[in-house]
C-alpha cells in the first residue's frame, strides 16, 4: 500500500507514488548538484526535467495508474546517474586548464575537514549553528541542540549572544548527517509533537516507554488529587512535591524544547533516517557500488543518491582540476536563496512550536479547570448548587427552558468542543465531518439567544422598586440603653457551602431544610435621633418588580420579625424568601430611632448582614442588571459594633470617648479596635461627608490577615501584614500562605 | 588508468562531432539523436546529451524551436546555425585527419607486432 500523490511536472500533472517522488526528487537534486557549476543549468535540468515528464506521461497513456518507483528507476536508467554521465563537459575541457588530475581532492575531502569548525548549511533551525557544532563533534545534531536550549533557559539566556556570535563567526557549509541514526519528531505516531515516538524511534525501545515518561507527572498527579485526602498518604508530604513540583515541570519543559528543537520526519528519507535505515558514509560508498551491480534495496537508494554526489564531486573536480573553494564558493552563493528561506522558516518554526505548545498548555488547563468548576457548581451532590437557586428567581415555563439552553448551550457546548478538540489533538484523529462544528455552532447560538432573551425577561423584574415601611412596638427600656442583637430565624436553615469556608460572613444564602424557602440577609441596621423621648423603630421593606404594584406586594411579603426582650432588641439573621415569590431583591432596612440622652449598642453579630442592591438599567452604556454591594454602610451610619453609643443632639457618641478611627480599621482587626483608639477624643460628625471609592475585605486566616482593596476601578491591592506594623497584639505569622482565587473576586462581586 | 575511463574519454572526444553530425541532416529532436546513435552502437545518456546540446547552443553552434507534442510537454528540435555549420565542417576535416593518422598509426603498429613477434622467437 502506497500513498499517491499529485505533483506539477513541468506544466504537467503526474499522479505519482510518494516514495518514486522521493526517488525523482533525489535525482534531480543530485542533477542539480551536479550541474551546479554549469552555465546553462537551469536549462539543462528543464530540459531533463521535460524529458522525464515526457516518459511518464508516456507510461500513464500506457495505461498506469500512477508513476511507481520502477517507472522512475527505469526513466533515470535511460537518462542515467551523475557517476554515468561521460563527467566531460566536452565543450568545457577547452575552457579549463585541462590538467587533468592536477587536484587530488575528491569529495570526501569534504567530509574529513574535522580541524575546523562550520555551521552546516544543509541542516538547520536557526544558523546552523548546533548543526555544526554537532558535525565537528560527531554527533547528533539534536543532542547539540537540546543542550543548547537547556543551556540558554537555565543560563539565563546565555546561549542566545554566544549562538549569535558563532553564527556570525563560524563560517557556512554544506555538510552531510554524519549520524547513522537521527532524532526526528514522528508524524505518523504522535499524541502532541511526536517527540515521545521520535524518541522511541532513535532509541529503538518501545514508544510507551517515553510516552509514560513524559506522561508520569500527570498520571501521578491525578491520583495524587484522587488520594490527597486520604490519611495515610500525609507521609508522603516530600515525595509529592519533589514529583509535582520540580520533576514534573521539568519533563514538561524538556517536551516543550524537543518539540522545538527536534525537526519532523516529513520526507519518505527522514523517516528512514529516523529510524536508522538510513546509511552512514562509510556505508553509502558501499551502496554505491552495490548500485553499480545492480543490486537495489530501498534503503540503498536514498544512501547511493549521496554517494553519486560524492562521485560526481570527485570526478569533476578531479577531472578537471578546480578548485575547489572556488566552486563551492559557487555552489554555496547558489544555495544562499533557499538556505534564507530555510532560515526564515526554522525560526518561525521554534516560535510557532513555542506558541502551539503553550497554548495547548494553557488550553488544557483551563478546559480542565472550567470543566471542573461547571460540573461541580451544576450538578453538586452535597452542596447546593446555582441549578437550586433558579427556581428563585425564575418563574414559569419560558424562563426555566431559556435558563437551560443558556447553561447548556452557552457554557456547556464551547466546553464539550474544547474537550472533543483536545482529544482529537491528542489521538491525532482528524475529522472529516464539518457538521460537528456547524452542529456546535448553531447550538452555541442558539443558547447566545436564549442568554439574551433571558437576561431581558430577568431584568424586566427588576425594573421597579418599592418599600413599605412596617412599625416595631417597641418598650422603652427602664436603664436607657438598648442593646441590638441578632438571633437565628424561624425555622430550621442551613448554610450552603459552596467553597469549604469558614468565614461566618459567607454563610447566606442559606436554605431551609424542605429546601422550599431561602433565608437571605441583605439587611442594614440605621440608627437615628429620636424626636422624642422614646425609642422607636421601623422596618423599611424592600423589593422589586416589573411593576410598582408587584413590586410593593413583593415587598409586603417579606416577614421579619423583631423581638424584644427587656433591653435587648433583637433582630432575625434574614429573612425568608419562598420558591413562590421569587427573589426580586428584597432588603430590609430596620431604623432605630435612640432619643437624646440614651444609648445604644449593636452587637456583631450583625456584621454578619449584608446589603446590595439590584436594579435594571434601560439607559446608558451598561444596560441590564447590575449588582451593587455596599459593605460600608455601617460606617456611612458612623457606628461601630460592640460600641455603646449615646445619642446627641448633634449625632451619637461613643459613650467611652474614643474616636472611631476608620483609617485605623484598615490595618487592624475590628477585635482590637478598642485597644486601638487614639486617645483625642470624638472626632466624628455625623454630617461629615465620607466619599465611598474603596471597599475593603479583610481575610482573617489563623496567623495573618489580607487586606484587598477594591477601589471603584476593580483595581486589586493586596497588602499583607506585617508584625513590624500598628498592631502589636497580632501574632507573629509562622509563614504567609495565600493564594487568591478568582472565588474571592466572585465573592467581592456579590 | 583504467580501460573503462579511456574509453569515455576517447568516446567524448567524438561525441559533439557525432551529434552535429546527426543535426546537420536535419532539425532533430534528443531522443531521436539518441536512438540513432543507439543503432550506430554508440551509447550516449540522456543526462550527457542534454548538457552538451545547451553547451553547443550557448555556443550558438545550433538553435531550437519549440514544437507542440501530442500528449507530452513541447518538444525542443535542434537545428544547426552557420556557424555551427562551419563549426562541423572544421570539425568534420580534423576528424578525416585524426582518423587517417590513427588509422596509419595503429595499421602500422599492428604490422610491427607482427613482424617483430616472429623474429623474437
Amino acid at each position: 500500500m502506497k500513498k499517491v500523490i499529485n505533483i506539477n511536472f513541468q506544466g504537467r500533472v503526474i499522479p505519482i507514488e510518494e516514495s518514486a517522488y522521493e526517488i525523482l526528487q533525489h535525482y534531480t537534486d543530485s542533477l542539480r548538484k551536479y550541474f551546479a557549476k554549469e552555465e546553462g543549468r537551469d536549462e539543462i535540468i528543464n530540459d531533463i526535467e521535460n524529458r522525464i515528464a515526457e516518459l511518464f506521461t508516456e507510461d500513464l497513456k500506457k495505461g498506469s495508474a500512477c508513476i511507481t518507483d520502477q517507472h522512475v528507476e527505469t526513466v533515470i536508467k535511460g537518462i542515467g546517474r551523475p557517476e554515468d554521465f561521460d563527467s566531460e563537459g566536452a565543450a568545457e575541457a577547452g575552457a579549463t586548464s585541462g590538467a587533468s588530475g592536477s587536484s587530488s581532492t575528491s569529495y570526501t575531502a569534504q567530509e574529513e575537514p574535522r580541524g575546523s569548525l562550520f555551521r552546516n548549511e544543509n541542516d538547520k533551525v536557526l544558523g546552523g549553528v548546533c548543526s555544526g557544532l554537532a558535525y565537528y563533534l560527531k554527533i547528533d545534531p539534536a543532542i547539540v541542540r537540546v543542550l543548547f536550549a537547556l543551556v540558554t533557559l537555565g543560563g539565563f539566556g546565555s546561549g542566545i549572544p554566544l549562538y549569535i556570535i558563532l553564527w556570525i563567526v563560524l563560517p557556512a557549509k554544506g555538510m552531510q548527517a554524519n549520524m547513522r541514526r537521527r532524532l526526528y519528531r514522528n508524524p505518523e505516531s504522535k499524541v502532541i509533537g511526536g517527540v515521545a515516538s521520535g524518541i522511541s524511534a532513535y532509541f529503538n525501545i518501545p514508544v510507551w516507554v517515553p510516552r509514560v515518561i513524559f506522561a508520569l507527572p500527570l498520571i501521578l498527579g491525578v491520583f495524587h488529587s484522587i488520594f490527597r485526602n486520604v490519611w495515610f498518604f500525609g507521609n508522603f508530604d516530600g515525595f509529592p512535591d519533589f514529583i509535582f513540583g520540580g520533576f514534573g515541570g521539568t519533563l514538561f519543559l524538556i517536551y516543550v524544547i524537543l518539540w522545538m528543537v527536534i525537526p519532523e520526519a516529513r520526507t519518505a528519507s527522514e523517516k528512514l533516517e529516523m529510524r536508522g535505515e538510513k546509511i552512514d558514509l562509510e556505508s553509502i560508498k558501499n551502496s554505491v557500488q552495490e548500485e553499480l551491480q545492480g543490486v537495489k534495496g530501498r534503503a540503498e537508494k536514498f544512501g547511493s543518491e549521496f554517494g553519486e554526489k560524492a562521485k560526481a564531486w570527485g570526478e569533476e573536480v578531479g577531472q578537471w582540476g578546480k578548485d575547489v573553494s572556488n566552486q563551492s564558493a559557487k555552489v554555496y552563493s547558489s544555495e544562499i536563496g533557499p538556505a534564507a528561506r530555510r532560515a526564515g522558516n526554522g525560526f518561525a518554526h521554534a516560535i510557532g512550536v513555542l506558541f502551539k505548545a503553550f497554548f495547548l498548555f494553557i488550553a488544557g488547563i483551563i478546559v480542565f479547570a472550567i470543566f471542573i468548576a461547571f460540573t461541580a457548581v451544576l450538578f453538586s451532590g452535597l452542596g447546593y448548587g446555582v441549578y437550586d437557586l433558579k427556581n428563585y428567581v425564575l418563574e414559569g415555563f419560558w424562563q426555566n427552558f431559556l435558563a437551560f439552553n443558556t447553561i447548556v448551550l452557552l457554557f456547556g457546548i464551547p466546553i464539550i468542543a474544547a474537550v472533543v478538540w483536545i482529544i482529537r489533538r491528542m489521538t491525532g484523529a482528524r475529522s472529516n465531518n464539518s457538521y460537528l462544528g456547524w452542529t456546535f455552532g448553531s447550538l452555541w447560538t442558539i443558547g447566545l439567544i436564549s442568554a439574551v432573551f433571558l437576561g431581558a425577561i430577568i431584568t424586566r423584574q427588576f425594573k421597579r422598586v418599592e418599600s413599605v415601611q412596617e412599625e416595631i412596638q417597641l418598650t422603652n427600656p427602664s436603664n436607657g440603653k438598648l442593646a441590638v442583637n441578632v438571633m437565628p430565624a424561624d425555622g430550621r436553615f442551613y448554610s450552603m457551602i459552596w467553597f469549604d469556608e469558614d468565614n461566618e460572613h459567607e454563610k447566606f444564602p442559606k436554605l431551609s431544610a424542605d429546601e422550599d424557602s431561602m433565608l437571605i440577609n441583605t439587611i442594614r441596621v440605621k440608627v437615628e435621633r429620636s424626636d422624642d423621648s422614646g425609642y422607636h423603630a421601623y422596618l423599611l421593606k424592600f423589593a422589586r418588580a416589573n411593576t410598582p404594584t408587584e413590586a410593593e406586594a413583593n415587598a409586603e411579603k417579606i416577614s421579619f420579625p423583631v423581638s424584644q426582650k427587656d433591653s435587648v432588641l433583637y433582630l432575625p439573621e434574614g429573612f425568608a424568601i419562598t420558591k413562590q415569590n421569587k427573589f426580586r431583591n428584597q432588603q430590609v432596612m430596620v431604623v432605630i430611632e435612640v432619643p437624646v440622652g440614651k444609648q445604644i449598642r449593636l452587637d456583631n453579630r450583625t456584621d454578619e448582614f449584608d446589603w446590595f442592591t439590584v436594579s435594571a438599567r434601560y439607559r446608558g452604556r451598561e444596560r441590564g442588571l447590575s449588582i451593587d454591594s455596599d459593605d460600608d454602610w455601617r460606617r456611612d451610619y458612623g457606628y461601630r459594633t460592640d460600641v455603646w453609643y449615646t445619642m446627641t443632639a448633634t449625632g451619637m457618641e461613643r459613650t467611652d470617648k474614643k474616636s472611631d478611627d476608620w483609617n485605623a480599621d484598615e490595618n487592624q482587626d475590628e477585635n482590637n479596635n478598642e485597644n486601638k483608639g487614639n486617645n483625642d477624643g470624638y472626632r466624628y460628625k455625623k454630617d461629615k461627608e465620607i466619599k465611598i471609592d474603596t471597599v475593603d475585605i479583610k481575610l482573617k486566616g489563623k496567623d495573618t490577615t489580607v487586606n484587598i482593596r477594591l477601589n471603584t476601578m476593580l483595581d486589586r491591592k493586596v497588602q499583607k501584614e506585617s508584625d513590624e506594623e500598628e498592631s502589636p497584639v497580632r501574632k507573629k505569622g509562622a509563614y504567609v500562605y495565600h493564594m487568591i482565587s478568582i472565588f474571592d473576586l466572585m465573592r467581592i462581586g456579590k | 588508468m583504467n580501460i573503462e575511463n579511456t574509453q569515455s574519454q576517447m568516446r567524448k572526444g567524438v561525441l559533439e562531432f557525432c551529434i552535429l553530425s546527426i543535426i546537420r541532416r536535419g532539425e532533430a529532436y534528443p531522443s531521436d539523436i539518441i536512438e540513432e546513435m543507439k543503432k550506430a552502437n554508440l551509447h550516449i545518456l540522456e543526462g550527457t546529451l542534454y548538457p552538451l546540446l545547451t553547451r553547443l547552443k550557448n555556443a550558438d553552434f545550433l538553435t531550437y524551436r519549440w514544437v507542440e507534442s501530442t500528449g507530452g510537454p513541447p518538444r525542443k528540435y535542434f537545428s544547426l546555425t552557420d556557424k555551427g555549420a562551419d563549426f562541423y565542417k572544421e570539425l568534420e576535416a580534423t576528424w578525416q585527419e585524426m582518423a587517417n593518422a590513427v588509422q596509419m598509426i595503429t595499421q602500422n603498429g599492428y604490422h610491427t607486432v607482427e613482424e617483430i613477434q616472429p623474429t623474437n622467437q
